[in-house]
């Protein structure tokens, strides 16, 4: 279980991200995260796995606390939470598996992962990364010769190649077209249902918020304003997370059909 | 929203003056150069009566059979090749974890970071020349001072250009990798190095090239190879040989530098 403890975050420079957050998700939910840009959705994510400090409050994993553990100990934290990017963060100029090998860093000694000497199962893992999002055949292709869809499918696979229990998705369809994303979006509840792994997704398209959240979070100014069932979400309900009226530029608006 | 001025100009900015003007900054430094001219003795005329000097005459003709001897000319020049191979090798090796110390993106700390671009700026502001002197001095004359003071001065040259490099590689793969939890050297290895890797070889066969210019040099103040024989053949004024030397070095640079030149073009 993830619990947020009347956390706070603020910026160097002043700029409060996170407001006296509290949140509870239990273990395999799968919730989406809106808000306006700057409201905090990222900051929520990066908190959880330490890659931006909480100023104050307390953020736990199954009971192990994040905010000010120590290197090895955060090392530990990030190993079982995966993350995903809106700019998909792979290293264009090698190779796809290469890529996805990134998600085992934890679980070799530094001199393997430094000489590219990878043991022959942590390959294995990564290659069974791949297969769960459908690309293994792209394995030994440069990343930089995919496709935005692929790349962001080769993200997921570093992420699930961790074999986490948190995945954490940073906008992960805001770089890809309409059709593209209900695609992306399908893996990642695929994967969240199949594998039981709790996923926690910031998105800024409400019509794709409400297809595949189950729950549904909303962030204002770093405040959590809404927390409840996607079942009971009204365009109302968008509408006083954004503080504004909803217009077409926060739908997805595409007439294919729904995956999944 | 703005109401639209058409037809009036109130809306235009005006245009912005710029804080040097380009014509008086040209004036000026001709005029500089022309009172730096007089102030050393510089004297348009000299271009010409050099070409008089009889010095010239003992430049030709070239003694082919002295110059393509193994002895007088060759082995020196494999001298000075080896030379740049091995200081190349040694320099780029060290640069290598070096330069990402030497990297915001990439240092492992704060301290890491200044400490060891403080060393770097002082090994680069010393000439190369100097380090040959200087190791020459402490090692004695030979082939091996002069590859030890190029494997310092292939060090500043590669630290500067390709920490560069790494100061500008994309940081978003480093993020991914830290969010895996990967440890510092890892991280950096898996999410920087291959991003940065063709320009590293390019710098590579670049410093290469300046290697095998400087290694001639380096031989004329006693760091052994082709340089050495330049030298001594000068200093019995025996022009000829020294042109022929001359001729010999420029073609085997020249074709080095094209390969190495057609390569870096595939790398980057």
């Amino acid at each position: 279980m993830i619990r947020f403890d009347d956390v706070s975050v603020t910026y160097r420079g002043g700029v409060q991200a996170l407001r006296n957050v509290d949140l509870r998700v239990d273990d395999g939910e799968f919730v989406v995260v809106v808000g306006l840009s700057g409201a905090g959705k990222s900051t929520l994510l990066r908190a959880l796995n330490g890659l931006v400090p909480a100023t104050s409050g307390s953020i736990t994993i199954d009971g192990t606390e994040v905010v000010g553990a120590g290197a090895a100990e955060l090392r530990v934290i990030r190993s079982r939470i995966g993350m995903i990017f809106q700019t998909f963060n792979l290293v264009h100029r090698t190779s796809v598996l290469n890529n996805v090998l990134m998600g085992r860093l934890s679980a070799v000694p530094a001199w393997r992962s430094t000489l590219g000497l990878w043991p022959s199962t942590e390959r294995e893992a990564a290659l069974q990364a791949l297969e769960r999002v459908g690309i293994v055949e792209k394995a030994y292709v440069r990343a930089s010769n995919l496709s935005g869809g692929q790349q962001q499918r080769v993200g997921i696979a570093r992420a699930l190649a961790q074999e986490p229990a948190v995945m954490l998705a940073d906008e992960p369809v805001a770089a890809l077209d309409p059709v593209t994303s209900r695609q992306v979006m399908g893996d990642l509840q695929r994967i969240n249902r199949e594998m039981g792994i709790t996923t926690l997704v910031n998105l800024h398209f409400l019509d794709l918020a409400r297809e595949f959240g189950s729950r549904l979070v909303g962030l204002r100014d770093g405040e959590v304003v809404f927390d409840g069932d996607i079942s009971d979400v009204t365009d109302v309900t968008f509408q006083e997370i954004y503080g504004r009226a909803i217009t077409d530029d926060d739908l997805l608006a595409v007439d294919a059909e729904p995956a999944g | 929203m703005n109401t639209p001025l058409i037809g009036t100009t109130t809306g235009r900015p005006s245009r912005p003056r710029r804080g040097l003007r380009l014509w008086p900054v040209v004036g000026a430094l001709a005029a500089y150069t022309l009172f730096a001219g007089h102030k050393v003795g510089f004297d348009a005329s000299t271009f010409w009566n050099v070409w008089s000097n009889p010095l010239w005459e003992k430049f030709w003709p070239i003694p082919w059979d002295w110059v393509l001897d193994r002895h007088n000319v060759l082995d020196p020049l494999v001298e000075t090749l080896q030379i740049a191979v091995v200081s190349t090798l040694i320099g780029c090796t060290l640069a290598l974890p070096l330069a990402f110390a030497m990297s915001p993106l990439t240092s492992p700390n704060r301290v890491t970071l200044v400490v060891s671009r403080s060393a770097m700026n002082v090994v680069r502001a010393v000439p190369d020349l100097f380090w040959a002197k200087l190791l020459v001095t402490a090692v004695g004359v030979g082939a091996f001072a002069g590859s030890w003071a190029l494997s310092v001065f292939s060090l500043g040259v590669m630290v500067k250009l390709f920490s560069e490099t790494i100061d500008g590689a994309d940081p978003r793969p480093l993020e991914a990798a830290r969010a895996a939890g990967g440890r510092h050297g890892p991280v950096v290895r898996t999410g920087v190095l291959p991003t940065v890797l063709p320009e590293y070889v390019a710098y590579g066969l670049y410093v290469f090239e300046l290697n095998i210019r400087a290694s001639v040099v380096l031989g004329l103040v006693g760091a052994g190879g082709i340089g050495r024989v330049v030298e001594a053949q000068r200093q019995y004024f025996r022009f000829d040989r020294v042109l022929g030397v001359l001729v010999l070095v420029f073609v085997v640079v020249f074709v080095i530098e094209q390969v190495s030149v057609a390569i870096r073009r595939r790398l980057v």
